[in-house]
């Protein structure tokens, strides 16, 4: 494996939440909090520091394709199960003042937790809102990418345990390639909405995690623009540089006056 | 299972979840298989991919909806409505496969002209007696069938001894092979032309006025998986707890029974009947099993009376002169060989007088109205959690506090453990812990991890276990503690020489054990339900080998073939070979992994298709050959005609698949081993918003049980009081009464709240804000719950007027890390006839914004509540 | 959501949420230009607003009262020896430029405290040295830190030396030496953290990432000047620092003002925008005014001087609160990146 990837679809998932719990029980991480929410049936909300497989529920005024439901108005239940997307470009990584976050050689984005010290800068880096703080740990977490499993030749346990083959793992180019052979696929099917989430085209440099989705990706709390934000580093550093000279010469001017 | 059971012979499903695959559509009704299965619903997503159909009917949108290509909403309880109306649709549409009807089913047999249909006597066929509330099978008989092999065995057996696990459990078995025949399906009285008079009444009309389901959705659902038949396709259907908790649940199933018998797809790929069983290893609970009213491999438990005062009586009731229940004295023998060794002997007629007899309603709602009653000194509770899971929870809980003694056994500390401190009826103060006098066990039981054994999961398929880590400190196995409280009891009864502990001594209890646990050893148990030659202990390849001399000993007939020889056991193999599976595990019988997989072949031996081709005759080397193994006499050739007067299998000619049967066809028509009637009849749940719009004078199913009593009330049909129709149900998340998943915090965050479901009509006009607490109530109690409002759940316009339904998952009670009010406090105890199930679905309550403890002022209105079960 | 009545008189529907969503929906059911009134006119089909939920799309800075306190104290050090440094270059009074060491010197002791009492494993402070990641504004930080405090003690230190009378010909070398790696190292200090939060995916820092850094100095600036007064220093070098610093930081408040994007809402409402507002006109106009109105009196420019102080520290807090607001907003991120892509693609339209 060169480059390990997820393609994640969202019309192949049951919404069975059998990947949050075989991720939580393989890397034993915490629970959450038991919140009832009334989103449907996801009380689980979002990813977080003890969340790594996050299973999301839909309802929507729309149809799923060539579907049909008996209801007056249109209505689609879509289910996805959201994950760390380990991004080519990944701003908890560049952000990480310790080198705790790393890029794997599977190439993947992993958190090494005997480094970390949970300074948070990681936070609010991530343009996805996946890392997080947990506490009273104290240091960062995210999904591994199963690192420990992959490096003994199995797969991660979310894709192990997703009964219905939504959430495939395999190489990076393959699965690009087949998530846009899916979504023709899923088209010529009549799911007109289809898309892959992928965003290549901003600076993250497109995700190894990648999703499969009907409809937009706001709907999903997918950004669709997605930008690591060392692009931003350039014009803050230039106005920091300027203001300096600029304060420079006002110091100047204060005492020579 | 006893729909199944009798229909096709064995009451199991007739297939395997990876053989959907196969399917070109799948109907899923009365089965949310998504959420429950979602394991075994990866072969529906695949074959959907492939190109099936896959259509769900059920009154929620639930996660199997979303993923379905058609959804069709249904009330609660109209489902023989329904399913009728599609059998009337195939019978008027000339859907059915003609060739395998006439040929593999009984619709063109001639039924006696005695027998009078519900069409003609307003809602209940012949044969009923009001009094004793039972119906006499006669008149459903074959014409020119006698109805009693012999007179002994033709008394009524006493009220209550109902049980219908066992294929034939009513009455004696009466030669089938003598049936009057018309091949062309035109006389009035085959079964073909009755069951069209049976369903002409179920329309499209009918199913839109009372299903609440559009003339277009239903005609949609039908053509799409009724025309899925024929010799070039197949259609399968998925059943889960949908259609058995319901007073008329057996007939539900028997309704799809006949729907696949007349689309011709049993014994077919992709075809059958998938019997979605719920637990890990029930399917293994009913087979080698816990139930009162059958021995392993579904034999009949002796009823007291004549039957049952000789074994030759038994025998004589239970087997047939044709067909594989001929077999039946092999198996019982063999099976009393295996209890007793020994002690078994001709002579004492092999021990059968130490087996016990049923004597009235023993099954688990029936012992536990008598336990209410103070009947009861005693109870084992292993591995269930009536507290919770019980229907009537409340009066549940009731009855354990009459016990003079409860052991229980589990991993975690449930709430039949803790009824006595925890319950809600002790936070009341209507019960005081100090007064409540029984005494209550907690011994800790080991995890499926912590012990070996096997699971027989829904396609039969039987899988070994391997223990992977000692059970934590005083942990045991079932095995373990069986074993040795047979021990102490022995000793017990070696110091008391009363006659009734004859049988107890007799047991052949000398399993080996080992390690400092002193663990008797799994595998010899399944060795012994192999079955061996008890001269020198040899495993036997299979039941064929079994004899009815005391020569041989099996403890589960159906599981012989599992364990041929020392060394092999199938169970535990691991290397599938073929699409099928055959390597890895055991399916009872004898590794067949479709039933009745003669019916894929033609009478002459040919397969259908060549896209349908399961088991075939291969004339060169004359024997069944093909992708399963053939659930088949090996050598009977496709042309064979029986003899005269030839007995069991032999008695079957070549082109009869269902060999469980004296006749050897599919049976459309019942005519014995059913409580309630050669078919299926439309009958309202035992609460209804309306009428029976098939039968007014007969609401409800008439052999059904309702067992009212104080506390145990129910709601008029309709009633004002209780507008809404309700039914419970499983979240995937969780684990039924919540013992193993409400204590997992990886389970409980995932549903930590009992919630219920409501449309957003029901709402807005209750002017009820999503999230908020609610109290539902029922003529058996109230609880509290948030209110989940969403477009999935839709009200239905049933007669005329505008129907609600609510949906309430089940798992959360008084412990574990999540905690919440118990569903089944609201479900009464009630009894199928066949199997004794509670029904769930299509119950009446009603609903007001507030927690239980706001509401009380209203609660105390509903006079029916007893006992203040509020706040 | 109040609705709210327009200006035009009886007859005109009532701007609510609800004749925004009828807006939207005819937009984008029809695909066509809806005219009509509403509290955004529309000009294209409205995007239908959508999330999930309504739950953030990001996470919320986990910084505590440390870090705010950090910034502040961090920006009056840095600048202080920038300060000392041109101060002593520019012949000014040594005591001031003796006191202006010093507080630099208190910085780099509370700095590092603060950070490390913020971690979520305080043990672990080291392993910010660890790496070198320009890439990194965090990283930078650290090291910037860390070279500020030993060029500030090397500055003190020798000061004090040379103060006490210590002859040597390489002391006053030296002090040249840590005053300018002071004042270097101090400017990056007072203007780092600007470009720390400003190069996040923080909607509300990253828009501003331009205005944080020049902001951040400006207080550092005010600050220090404003603590130099404290200590009496009520020299015309102090009130034209302090008055520029004001000026800086009304300009600042003005623009902020104009601005509003969804992005911006955390500036203009709740917590964040409140607090936002009071502090910047307490470090901007008010400060300002008082300095000019009281130019005389050391009583007015200790007022100003006071204004501008808390007006600088409840600034620090009102801008971790307002990306606490922004990383809750999951609209502001959608909205801002919608803009985007609108943006790209008509870029790729006039190519």
């Amino acid at each position: 494996m060169t480059k390990a990837a997820f393609l994640t679809d969202a019309t192949l998932c049951i919404g069975c939440k059998a990947c949050e719990v075989a991720c939580k029980e393989w890397n034993e991480v915490p629970d959450d909090g038991m919140i009832w929410t009334g989103f449907s049936y996801d009380n689980t909300q979002m990813l977080g520091a003890s969340t790594w497989r996050h299973v999301m529920f839909l309802e929507q005024p729309a149809v799923a394709g060539p579907q049909q439901v008996d209801m007056e108005n249109p209505f689609r239940w879509i289910f996805l199960s959201d994950v760390c997307k380990h991004c080519g470009n990944a701003g908890c990584l560049e952000a990480c003042p310790t080198g705790a976050i790393v890029r794997t050689d599977v190439g993947s984005v992993l958190v090494q937790s005997d480094v970390c010290n949970g300074c948070g800068y990681c936070v609010v880096s991530c343009p996805f809102g996946v890392v997080d703080k947990r506490h009273p740990d104290g240091r960062a977490f995210k999904c591994t990418f199963c690192y420990d499993r992959q490096s003994a030749g199995m797969i991660p346990a979310c894709a192990k345990a997703c009964p219905t083959q939504s959430i495939r793992f395999g190489e990076l180019d393959e699965l690009r390639e087949a998530s846009v052979a899916r979504v023709a696929e899923l088209q010529g099917r009549g799911y007109t909405d289809a898309q892959v989430y992928d965003p290549l085209e901003t600076s993250v440099g497109g995700t190894h995690a990648m999703f499969v989705i009907l409809g937009q990706p706001d709907a999903y709390n997918l950004p669709p623009a997605p930008e690591v934000p060392t692009i931003y580093l350039k014009s803050a550093w230039t106005s920091a540089l300027v203001s300096a000279l600029v304060l420079v010469a006002i110091v100047c001017g204060a005492f020579l006056f | 299972m006893p729909g199944l059971g009798t229909t096709y012979g064995r009451g199991g499903a007739t297939t395997a979840p990876n053989d959907l695959l196969n399917s070109d559509a799948i109907l899923i009704m009365g089965s949310n298989m998504a959420e429950n299965h979602p394991v075994g619903f990866q072969w529906v997503m695949e074959a959907k991919e492939l190109g099936t159909k896959v259509l769900h009917v059920d009154p929620r949108f639930s996660r199997t909806s979303a993923v379905a290509n058609i959804w069709v909403p249904l009330r609660a309880g109209s489902d023989i409505l329904f399913l009728g109306a599609l059998i009337r649709y195939v019978l008027e549409s000339e859907l059915f496969f003609r060739e395998y009807v006439v040929h593999y089913t009984n619709a063109s047999v001639i039924i006696t002209e005695d027998f009078k249909d519900s069409e003609d006597l307003d809602g209940i066929f012949s044969g009923w007696d009001a009094e004793k509330k039972t119906y006499d099978p006669k008149s459903w008989l074959y014409e020119g069938v006698e109805p009693d092999k012999s007179t002994r065995a033709g008394q009524a057996a006493p009220q209550g001894c109902h049980g219908g696990h066992a294929e034939h459990g009513l009455h004696a078995m009466p030669d089938l092979s003598r049936y009057h025949q018309d091949p062309t399906l035109q006389h009035p009285r085959c079964v073909f032309q009755l069951l069209r008079k049976h369903f002409a009444r179920y329309t499209p009309d009918m199913v839109e006025r009372y299903c609440g389901v559009s003339k277009d959705a239903f005609l949609r659902a039908a053509e799409t998986f009724c025309t899925a038949s024929g010799p070039d396709k197949t259609g399968a259907i998925c059943y889960a707890l949908g259609w058995t908790q319901h007073s008329n649940g057996v007939q539900m199933i028997r309704c799809a029974a006949i729907l696949q018998l007349l689309l011709g797809n049993m014994g077919r790929p992709g075809g059958g009947i998938l019997a979605l069983r719920g637990h890990a290893s029930i399917q293994g609970s009913t087979d080698v099993p816990t139930l009162y009213d059958i021995l392993p491999g579904y034999l009949s438990m002796p009823k007291f009376g004549e039957e049952s005062k000789t074994l030759a009586n038994y025998i004589e009731k239970y087997s047939s002169c044709t067909g594989w229940w001929h077999n039946l004295d092999k198996y019982i023998v063999s099976l009393l060989k295996a209890y007793y060794g020994e002690s078994a002997q001709p002579e004492n007629e092999f021990g059968f007088h130490w087996l016990p007899r049923v004597t009235g309603d023993h099954s688990h709602q029936g012992y536990w109205l008598d336990m209410l009653d103070g009947k009861m000194d005693g109870l084992f509770v292993m591995g269930q959690n009536p507290a919770v899971a019980g229907p009537n929870s409340g009066m549940e809980r009731r009855g354990l506090s009459k016990l003079k003694w409860l052991v229980v056994r589990e991993m975690v500390e449930t709430e039949t453990a803790s009824f006595w401190c925890e319950s809600p009826e002790v936070k009341r103060g209507e019960w005081r812990t100090e007064e409540i006098p029984t005494e209550v066990f907690l011994l800790p039981a080991a995890g499926h991890a912590e012990k070996d054994g096997t699971f027989t999961n829904t396609q039969r398929l039987l899988q070994w276990r391997q223990k992977a880590v000692d059970p934590p400190g005083d942990s045991r196995s079932e095995n373990w503690f069986a074993y040795h409280l047979g021990v102490l009891l022995r000793e017990k009864a070696r110091r008391d020489p009363r006659p009734r502990n004859a049988g107890l001594l007799a047991l052949k209890w000398d399993y080996s054990i080992e390690g400092p646990r002193r663990e008797p050893i799994a595998e010899e148990v399944l060795q012994e339900m192999n079955g061996y030659i008890v001269a020198n202990h040899e495993l036997v390849p299979g039941f064929t080998a079994l004899k009815a001399d005391g020569s041989t000993a099996c403890g589960c007939w159906i599981y012989s073939g599992v364990f041929p020889k020392m060394g092999e056991n199938r169970a535990n193999q691991r290397t599938a070979k073929g699409f099928y599976g055959h390597g890895w595990g055991f399916a009872w019988p004898s590794d067949r992994r479709i039933l009745y997989n003669r019916a894929s072949a033609r009478p002459d031996g040919n397969p259908w298709s060549e896209r349908k081709k399961l088991v075939w005759w291969d004339f060169q080397s004359k024997q069944w050959t093909g992708l399963d193994v053939p659930d088949f006499t090996g050598t009977k050739a496709p042309d064979y005609q029986p003899p005269e007067d030839a007995e069991g299998d032999a008695g079957l000619a070549g082109d009869k698949p269902f060999l469980l049967h004296g006749d050897g066809l599919g049976w459309i028509w019942v005519p014995v081993g059913l409580s309630d009637g050669p078919l299926p009849a439309h009958y309202e749940p035992l609460e209804s918003p309306v009428r029976n719009p098939i039968y007014p004078k007969r609401q409800t199913n008439p052999a059904a049980e309702a067992k009212t009593r104080p506390g145990n009330e129910y709601a008029t049909s309709p009633d004002a009081r209780f507008p809404f129709v309700m039914m419970t149900y499983r979240l995937t998340e969780h684990h039924t009464a919540g013992g193993m998943s409400r204590t997992l915090s990886h389970l409980a965050e995932l549903q930590p709240e009992l919630f219920c479901e409501i449309s957003l009509e029901l709402a807005k006009e209750l002017k009820i804000e999503h999230g908020e607490w609610v109290t539902l109530v029922t003529a058996r109690g109230a609880i509290e719950a948030h209110a989940l409002s969403t477009a999935r759940m839709r009200p239905l316009t049933i007669g005329d007027k505008l129907v609600h339904q609510i949906g309430l998952p089940f798992h959360w009670g008084y412990n574990g890390l999540v905690k919440g009010d118990i569903g089944n406090d609201l479900v009464a105890i009630s009894e199928e006839p066949n199997v004794r199930i509670m029904e769930t679905k299509g119950l009446l309550c009603n609903l007001f914004v507030g927690r239980r403890a706001d509401n009380a002022a209203q609660l105390s209105e509903y006079q029916s509540i007893a006992e203040g079960k509020i706040a | 959501m109040a609705a709210t009545d327009i200006p035009g008189g009886p007859g005109r529907p009532k701007a609510s949420e609800d004749r925004l969503d009828a807006i939207r929906n005819e937009a984008s059911t029809t695909g066509k230009v809806v005219t009509g009134a509403g509290r955004a006119h529309a000009s294209a089909p409205i995007r239908e607003a959508e999330d999930y939920y309504n739950l953030p799309v990001l996470k919320p800075p986990t910084w505590t009262w440390e870090v705010p306190l950090y910034f502040f104290i961090g920006g009056i050090a840095g600048v202080s020896s920038v300060i000392a440094f041109v101060g002593h270059l520019f012949h000014a009074d040594p005591p001031m430029v003796r006191v202006a060491l010093w507080i630099a010197f208190v910085g780099t002791v509370l700095c590092p405290a603060l950070l490390i009492s913020d971690l979520g494993r305080p043990l672990r402070f080291l392993n910010m040295l660890r790496v070198f990641k320009w890439r990194s504004a965090m990283s930078m930080g650290s090291w910037i830190l860390s070279s500020f405090g030993a060029a500030v003690f090397l500055a003190v230190a020798t000061n004090e030396l040379v103060l006490y009378g210590i002859q040597s010909p390489f002391l006053p070398a030296l002090r040249w030496v840590g005053e300018f790696a002071g004042a270097v190292t101090g400017l990056l200090l007072a203007s780092y953290t600007g470009v720390l939060i400003g190069a996040t995916a923080i909607p509300v820092w990253h828009e501003h990432r331009r205005l944080l850094p020049a902001h951040f100095l400006t207080s550092g600036l005010g600050g220090s000047s404003a603590i130099l007064e404290f200590f009496g220093f009520l020299v015309p070098a102090t009130q034209i620092l302090g008055f520029a610093a004001a000026s800086g930081e009304t300009l600042v408040g003005i623009m902020l003002e104009l601005r509003h994007s969804r992005v911006d809402r955390p500036l203009h409402h709740g917590k964040s925008g409140w607090t936002m507002r009071i502090a910047g006109t307490l470090e901007g106009p008010i400060a300002l005014f008082v300095r000019i109105l009281w130019k005389g009196s050391a009583h007015g420019r200790y007022a100003a001087a006071a204004c501008f102080l808390v007006g600088a520290l409840c600034s620090r807090y009102a801008w971790i609160w307002a990306g606490r607001a922004s990383a809750h907003d999951p609209q502001a991120v959608f909205e801002s990146q919608h803009v985007a892509i609108a943006a790209r693609k008509a870029a790729h339209r006039a190519v």
